[in-house]
């Protein structure tokens, strides 16, 4: 190993960049433009739900029931159908996503005392929507349901309704939110977005950069000079590690200040776990870069690689706990999964070290044997 | 004679012309060995790996009880926390072992029900259970919360109903409004029905316009450009055939993926018409396409069209409505949704795929497809007419 020759190859390697100056303005632009659009739409709430209803009771009942519904901000209402033929058409071409249909007597059984069925039309396409929406439904149908218990019950023993409303809710459930005590999407999403975005671009440039002197031919002046393999990769992936450092910085301060995101955790621990987490994400596109011939297959290669478990198999998006088997096991092999448990406990829980060496540590170990694997597969005298 | 050479469109010899330049551009493309594996991983592995692995809903997520009171009924109450979405994972003794154990990962939440509990239940008091819930990740807080207050919901009504004598013969009389839920076109929440075709629609995004541009900027770079512009060939003749190439790649693997993957191994009921769902399909790549070739005229070499797809190609997968609702996004993105091509073949895929619609409600996408495929085509063809023309 010569220091000398290392700093030149990545002197060299960084005016190479600087050069060409879309890809040197796009390597940074794109990691914040990234943050900055999944910032600000993706959010995860499921609100202005499209609905309609179809009421046959069309009493006053009835409709301050779908009053409920209409004045909710989960729902946005789009009218009432006339029957339920009606709303086929409207639920198959997505212009609602819910029917609500309030069947005949709905008022007269209530009146009566006997329980009302209502019946609500769900669209099935995006199941995690589905299943939201049917929390808000069954949310505002336990609470007309305790309404009205409470009203009978205070009028069929002559007592205040107050005293009803709690006689007929002995139980009462305080739910306590914790690390993101609003549930507010983004405060929670964007800290999780480092993750991300640092799992897709690293890769990407680094495979396009080394293989960009595969297929140029460039390459070869590497191959017949006295330079090693180590001094090589060292060399010419330091640049961008610097490059990826410098936009996780960023997207630290994006995370803080635009989105808003509390850190609680402590800021050299971060700083630590990033940096190896970066130098992780280059080892993906080193290993990429040696298995593959053109710049094209890199990129395909680097996209299909690192955006399938950092969205699917990190968390972000999923809840780990409802992974299959199979899929659980590729989540726990791969670094994304560890990160996000880092960054989430920096930002969200302020733990550090005693809670989180486990993940430095397998990052440690990732960031190793992913050069390791790069370095045993680059030579300097290929075949043919 | 300057006609004849040129070629028009649809002249013998343009055709040919068209059909000689495809071939060269799929010979090119199957000769590099390790994309086309992973070409095939893509429409294969990958959308299978998506369609088996991923849930979104609440499954079995752990909770641990710190009972206060010990007795029947809070026993009772804990116990109705069962699979499928949650999953008890013993007790804890204090609350300093809770907020550690949710700290830790290890539980999802914690439910935390007071001393006293049944002594007071019975006096006729009102008492407060707390859940405490890891909102890390708010879709499953959410979710977490809403099943927990359905439970304690339905515990207390019915420990009302036991009290008051409100009980008709075991259940609850009462002016309750109870919901009938019927979930249409996937009764049963098959998430790989929704994560298959979403990773296939994803997939095809990526190849549909990665493809193209770096089949056009290779050409730049190598300058072989040069030599196919001293032939006859008209810039159309040499661009629309990277585009039919691409397409028929991108057309034979969706095919695979969906006859060889989601079909046979997840059930993917494909309930409309396959013809329209391949029409549509081609039409799609091929404005996407578009989009990549105008990437194309503006990068100089193949890093550069690598970052330039991922620009595009991002801002189009979150604005199709796959991940986030546009109804839910801010008004200007839901504005930008209107331009993404994506946003309706999305709307075509699933609704052929999924609901079986057919035409008649579909016209609407194919045309605001065609108008953007035809838009997007055009402003590349001449930009690289101006720079080769």
């Amino acid at each position: 190993m010569n220091g000398q020759r290392i700093v030149a190859l990545a002197w060299k390697e960084w005016r190479e960049i600087i050069r060409d100056r879309l890809f040197f303005a796009l390597a940074f632009v794109v990691p914040a433009m990234l943050m900055l659009l999944f910032g600000f739409g993706l959010t995860l709430d499921v609100e202005n739900l499209p609905f309609a209803v179809v009421d046959y009771d069309k009493t006053a009942a009835s409709r301050d029931y779908a009053y409920r519904f209409i004045s909710s901000r989960y729902f946005a209402f789009q009218g009432y159908a006339a029957d339920e033929h009606d709303v086929d058409a409207l639920l198959a071409d997505n212009q609602v996503r819910m029917v609500l249909v309030i069947p005949p007597r709905f008022d007269e059984r209530l009146g009566r005392g006997e329980p009302a069925p209502v019946q609500v039309l769900i669209d099935g396409t995006f199941p995690e929507r589905t299943q939201t929406s049917m929390g808000y439904v069954a949310a505002i149908n336990s609470a007309v349901s305790l309404d009205n218990m409470a009203h009978a019950l205070s009028r069929g023993r002559g007592i205040p309704l107050a005293e009803a409303r709690q006689r007929v809710q002995p139980v009462k459930l305080e739910v306590r939110y914790l690390y993101n005590q609003s549930v507010k999407s983004i405060w929670s999403l964007a800290p999780k977005l480092i993750m991300l975005i640092m799992m897709l671009s690293p890769p990407f440039l680094t495979a396009v950069g080394v293989v960009r002197e595969k297929e140029s031919g460039s390459i070869f002046n590497i191959y017949s000079s006295t330079v090693s393999p180590g001094e090589f990769l060292l060399g010419k992936l330091a640049p961008y590690v610097a490059i990826s450092i410098a936009n996780a910085m960023f997207l630290w301060l994006l995370a803080t200040w635009l989105f808003g995101s509390p850190f609680k955790g402590d800021p050299l621990f971060f700083a630590f776990a990033t940096v190896l987490y970066v130098i992780c994400t280059t080892g993906i596109g080193l290993v990429i870069s040696m298995l593959v011939q053109t710049q094209v297959a890199a990129m395909i290669v680097a996209s299909i690689v690192s955006i399938i478990p950092a969205v699917l198999y990190s968390g972000v998006l999923l809840p780990l706990p409802s992974l299959s088997p199979a899929a659980s096991m590729l989540a726990h092999a791969l670094p994304p999964m560890y990160y996000t448990n880092i960054v989430v406990g920096c930002f969200l829980k302020a733990v550090s070290w005693h809670a989180l060496w486990v993940e430095v540590l397998v990052l440690a170990a990732y960031a190793v044997g992913l050069f390791g694997l790069g370095y045993l597969l680059f030579t300097k005298r290929p075949k043919a | 004679m300057s006609h004849m050479t040129n070629g028009g469109l649809l002249s013998v010899a343009g055709l040919r012309r068209l059909r000689v330049m495809t071939q060269k551009e799929l010979l090119q493309l199957f000769r590099d060995a390790a994309l086309m594996v992973f070409f095939l991983y893509s429409f294969t592995g990958d959308i299978y790996m998506a369609a088996s692995g991923v849930s979104m809903q609440l499954k079995n997520a752990a909770i641990a009880t710190l009972d206060g009171d010990r007795s029947f009924a809070s026993r009772e109450l804990a116990s109705r926390f069962q699979p499928p979405y949650f999953q008890p994972a013993g007790s804890v003794a204090d609350a300093r072992q809770a907020i550690r154990r949710l700290d830790d990962g290890d539980v999802m939440a914690v439910l935390d029900i007071p001393p006293r509990f049944q002594e007071r239940l019975q006096r006729g008091e009102q008492v407060s259970v707390q859940l405490q819930v890891d909102t890390s990740n708010s879709v499953l807080g959410f979710l977490t919360s809403s099943y927990g207050a359905q439970i304690v919901g339905k515990y207390a009504l019915e420990a009302a109903a036991q009290r008051e004598g409100l009980g008709a013969a075991g259940g609850i009389a009462g002016p309750l409004v109870e919901a009938d839920t019927r979930v249409w076109y996937n009764p049963n929440q098959n998430d790989a029905w929704f994560m298959g075709i979403s990773e296939l629609l994803t997939v095809v995004t990526l190849f549909s316009i990665l493809l193209p541009a770096a089949a056009m900027v290779r050409e730049k770079e190598r300058g072989t450009i040069e030599q196919l512009m001293v032939t006859p060939l008209t810039s159309f003749q040499i661009l629309f055939p990277k585009v039919v190439a691409m397409t028929l790649v991108i057309l034979a693997g969706s095919a695979i993926a969906l006859f060889g993957v989601l079909g046979p191994l997840f059930q993917l009921p494909m309930r409309g018409s396959l013809v329209s769902f391949f029409l549509i399909t081609a039409l799609y790549v091929f404005t996407t396409a578009g989009l990549g070739l105008l990437a194309a005229t503006v990068a100089r070499n193949l890093a550069q069209v690598g970052m330039l797809t991922v620009v595009i190609l991002m801002p189009m997968l979150l604005l199709s409505g796959a991940w986030t609702p546009i109804e839910a996004m801010p008004p200007w993105m839901r504005g930008l949704a209107w331009i993404s091509p994506l946003h309706y073949f999305l709307d075509a895929a699933y609704g052929i795929l999924l609901k079986g619609v057919g035409m008649d409600l579909l016209w609407d996408s194919v045309l605001a497809m065609s108008v953007l495929g035809v838009v997007v085509f055009a402003a590349g063809m001449r930009r690289f007419s101006r720079q080769f023309g």
